[in-house]
């Protein structure tokens, strides 16, 4: 499977990587690259900042439109400093959680607050 | 012609009310000159809330006037630059201890990380602190821009801060007039009957991994900055609509208001000598992110 690097740095246009708009962008290109079968690198060379809100964006939301396994054997990331890499896994564990069963996470996270009171 | 009077406003739950009350007193009134007396004390980072409030009754044109006789505070209020939105010229900052009070369209990121940057990262007269914990603050700050961009439909945000050197802490206050944790929330969980007053949708908002966008996932931001403000044994409060939450060393809170905010104002109060580890525990896998 041929690898496509994608230089973050690049595709924000700023060593922050902050808004979740930003993220879309490179959604929508790690998108474009699963749905033509190839694999993405996406390096975060040169990058400061990373807020949660981007990264929602960015591969979060892929658990929404791929399966878990394909994303894992499609997907790697370099140059990330350990913090950042730790906020992509908190991420991805969180979507990972969050497509499986929207309505019942819901649900359960009501009664917690409502059973907590 | 109408006087308002403002005392002792410090970060405590009677500061907020004082506030709170005040815009409660005139919000339905339109045309007034009001006078607001400032005295005794005012908290720096408390700009970003007066000048929220302000702001929604000037919507009514009603005319703000702010009457300080105290000239500490109204040097404050002057050095931080919050007077400059009322009729004062704008003053350079020559003790160097605020963070400047600023209002900008949530849209307007670029500006904000300027703000960001002059105001906090690349400033000397920082308290001195450790570059993790440095990072950590800015995250946080940008963690919650992003939060009132994504869920507050605010037409505008209001930051302000100050430093205290020599107790090695730093206030930020961060505060938007859109809807507020309770409209939001409530109107995720509308499909499944229930309803929170408003400490609970704070509280439902804060837990780790709970977001009210329907389509992406999220719900990381909040849950993040209270694990910080936790290691940090640093101070949090979120005031939205009634709701009144606290979480400092002694623990989380929550408290009522009889009136409510029009918004949500996040304040955290960072150690700055806080000799925590930020770095990770434990190493992370680069193979096992996904």
């Amino acid at each position: 499977m041929e690898t496509i690097e994608l230089f973050i740095y690049n595709i924000v246009g700023s060593q922050l990587c902050i808004e979740a708009e930003d993220g879309q962008k490179v959604y929508e290109k790690i998108k474009k690259g699963f749905d033509e079968n190839k694999r993405i690198s996406l390096s975060f060379q040169n990058i400061e900042m990373i807020t949660t809100a981007f990264l929602n964006t960015a591969v979060g939301q892929l658990y929404r439109d791929y399966p878990e396994d394909k994303i894992r054997s499609s997907m790697e990331v370099k140059d990330i400093a350990p913090d950042d890499a730790k906020r992509i896994k908190r991420v991805t564990d969180t979507a990972k959680v969050f497509y499986k069963d929207p309505e019942e996470r819901l649900r359960k996270s009501i009664d917690e607050i409502l059973g907590e009171k | 012609m109408s006087d308002y009077k403002l005392e002792n406003i410090d970060n405590g739950y009677k500061s907020y009310k004082q506030i709170i009350d005040f815009y409660d007193y005139y919000k339905d009134g339109f045309f007034q000159t009001i006078n607001v007396h400032i005295e005794n004390w005012f908290g720096g980072n408390m700009a970003a809330v007066l000048g929220s409030v302000s702001d929604l009754l000037m919507e009514n044109l009603n005319t703000i006037n702010f009457v300080i006789k105290d000239v500490e505070i109204k040097n404050l209020l002057l050095r931080n630059g919050f007077l400059s939105y009322y009729g004062h010229d704008i003053e350079i900052d020559d003790r160097h201890t605020t963070i400047k009070y600023l209002k900008i369209k949530p849209t307007d990121g670029r500006f904000f990380n300027n703000y960001i940057f002059g105001e906090l990262i690349n400033r000397p007269e920082l308290p001195e602190m450790s570059q993790p914990l440095k990072k950590k603050i800015t995250e946080s700050i940008y963690e919650l821009y992003v939060n009132a961009q994504i869920h507050s439909n605010t037409k505008f945000v209001y930051t302000c801060g100050q430093l205290f050197p020599a107790k090695n802490k730093i206030e930020f206050t961060f505060v938007d007039t859109g809807r507020g944790f309770k409209n939001v929330v409530n109107s995720a969980l509308e499909p499944f009957g229930r309803h929170f007053n408003a400490n609970q949708a704070i509280r439902w908002a804060i837990k780790d991994k709970n977001s009210t966008k329907g389509d992406v996932s999220g719900g990381i931001g909040l849950a993040i900055l209270i694990e910080f403000i936790k290691l940090n044994k640093g101070k949090l409060q979120i005031v939205s609509d009634n709701g009144f939450y606290l979480l400092d060393e002694t623990g989380e809170k929550d408290y009522d208001f009889p009136t409510s905010f029009p918004g949500s104002i996040i304040n955290i109060s960072v150690r700055t000598d806080d000799d925590a580890s930020y770095s990770l525990i434990g190493e992370i896998n680069n193979n096992d992110l996904f």
